[in-house]
């Protein structure tokens, strides 16, 4: 069954990825932030970083090619060793040609997780850690301090690639059982990826009145009654007003003026 | 001490290396403590320039990049700290305080970019309808350079040509445009969900979008790890659920077929 599926739907199968190119892809993924905006976030960085990798497996074909970059343009951001991690696993399943559907929904339900997992390893442990000794040893003015500091976050760069490596391994040995299972995972990974964009919203969004802001002369202020009715309502709100805009075929660059605009005048009020 | 353009046009090249490492976040050359050791030794005073990244990085070591956030920017801090001690005689302690404004300013740059390169974004989209990888490939990384030319740009005229009108520049400010590009921040992940739901959202997963939204308001998580392993056991028990579904309905198939047979 699998094998049918294989030869049915690439030519391509015998190219094969070295452990030099995850290595390759990986450290290129130190490029992942490069174009980073407010909207997309990562997005132009992430895809980018596989692209040589990708046009290795799949030449110049350019319906893949064009279908890589779309999915992988999608919202992205995410703690960068967990993004060449996220890369290889990535990868590995493009390498094994599995549905781009099924890529694509965990793709989007793990960047948001493995972002925690990141930042708890990397900003919230080993920084402070680093920092607290460097800066014990710069305090007296010794240059000692600031070429540990290097030393240590070279290694932290480069183990991207290790990183990357992981992913591809971790991606292997999963994608070896998936077979006919591919329905039932494309399922999980769409359950996975709503309830963590759901998660995300709060913290990635942000949408307040200011606390001056009050009805009549000492009265209630205005966001206490949003917020005496559903917390973080406003954020959710409106990513439900922008997803229904876009239904309506709005146009993006619109919508984002709509929003700096918004955010001027509300600024100006003073009611935000 | 007066500083020369030499040393100057040093801090750009400085300014130039480690906005790029802020961009990626790799070797860490656009911490305070990295930094401030570069700009000693282009001032020639490599103790000082230690001193001084020490004390930046300790302040600024609370602010952490959190979401789509940007704080007071560390990288200006850490080289204005090491000017500013060594062109007024303070202590870097003191020195910290009076880069704040340029910080700030940095700050804004950063804001300006992550709302401007909003356009990065769209062409990307444009190039991967069109499949051109090799656009894409080299506009990302354009866009990486122009960020840290602009910043060791700022850096230059910072240190160098206009550290007084810069300062009051900065206080002049007008701190509402500024606050409206804040507002306009923390709403433009909106758009970048919104157009996630458009491709993800489905009828019958909505509701999961709602259980994780109401765990991350009301549970004060730390991340959205626990929304993730909650999602991933209900994902399980959909999974357990629609296998049984379609065991019995093969089954039933199956069962209908064989009486179909024994029918004959």
């Amino acid at each position: 069954m699998r094998v049918v599926r294989l030869m049915a739907s690439n030519e391509n199968t015998e190219r094969k990825l070295s452990k030099k190119d995850i290595h390759r892809m990986g450290l290129l993924s130190i490029g992942m932030q490069g174009g980073f905006s407010f909207e997309r976030m990562q997005a132009p960085g992430f895809t980018m970083s596989m692209l040589p990798t990708f046009q290795k497996l799949y030449g110049d074909s350019e319906k893949d090619l064009s279908e890589f970059m779309t999915y992988n343009m999608q919202f992205m951001n995410t703690e960068m060793h967990m993004g060449a991690f996220l890369m290889g696993l990535i990868i590995s399943m493009e390498e094994r040609r599995e549905d781009r559907n099924l890529i694509a929904g965990i793709r989007n339900g793990l960047f948001g997780p493995f972002a925690g997992l990141g930042d708890a390893i990397f900003w919230f442990t080993l920084l402070p850690i680093s920092a607290a000794i460097c800066c014990s040893l710069a305090q007296e003015g010794s240059v000692l301090g600031p070429l540990l500091y290097m030393g240590i976050w070279f290694v932290a760069a480069i183990s991207r690639m290790w990183f990357a490596e992981l992913g591809y391994t971790v991606g292997q040995k999963f994608v070896e059982n998936i077979g006919e299972s591919t329905k039932y995972l494309t399922e999980a990974a769409g359950i996975l990826g709503m309830m963590v964009v759901g998660g995300l919203i709060p913290s990635y969004v942000s949408l307040a009145f200011s606390d001056t802001l009050v009805f009549g002369i000492g009265g209630t202020t205005v966001q206490s009654v949003f917020d005496g009715i559903l917390p973080n309502m406003l954020p959710l709100g409106f990513v439900f007003l922008t997803y229904w805009l876009f239904r309506k075929d709005a146009n993006v660059l619109v919508v984002i003026l709509g929003i700096i605009v918004f955010g001027i005048l509300m600024a100006l009020l003073g009611w935000m | 001490m007066e500083i020369t353009l030499l040393q100057g046009l040093l801090i750009l090249l400085v300014a130039f290396i480690c906005a790029m490492d802020q961009t990626f976040e790799a070797f860490y050359w656009f911490r305070p403590m990295v930094v401030g050791f570069l700009t000693g030794l282009a001032l020639g005073d490599v103790t000082l320039g230690v001193k001084c990244g020490a004390v930046t990085e300790l302040s600024y070591l609370g602010l952490l990049t959190v979401g789509g956030t940007v704080p007071p920017d560390p990288l200006m801090a850490g080289i204005m700290t090491v000017v500013l001690a060594h062109t007024t005689g303070q202590s870097p302690e003191a020195a910290v305080g009076l880069s704040l404004p340029f910080a700030l300013l940095a700050q804004w740059v950063g804001i300006g970019f992550n709302t401007g390169y909003v356009v990065i974004a769209h062409k990307c989209d444009e190039y991967a309808a069109k499949a051109d990888a090799k656009g894409l490939f080299n506009l990302v990384w354009f866009a990486v350079i122009f960020k840290a030319a602009v910043v060791a740009l700022v850096a230059f005229l910072c240190s160098f040509a206009l550290q007084g009108p810069i300062q009051s520049f900065v206080n002049t400010f007008p701190t509402w445009l500024v606050h409206g590009f804040e507002i306009a921040g923390g709403l433009l992940p909106a758009v970048g969900l919104g157009m996630l739901l458009m491709v993800m959202l489905k009828k019958e997963n909505l509701a999961y979008l709602f259980l994780g939204f109401v765990m991350a308001t009301f549970l004060a998580l730390p991340n959205v790890l626990p929304v993730a392993i909650t999602a991933a056991a209900l994902a399980y028990i959909n999974y357990a659920h629609e296998k049984k579904i379609d065991e019995a309905k093969v089954s039933i198939e199956a069962a209908n077929e064989g009486g179909e047979i024994d029918g004959i």
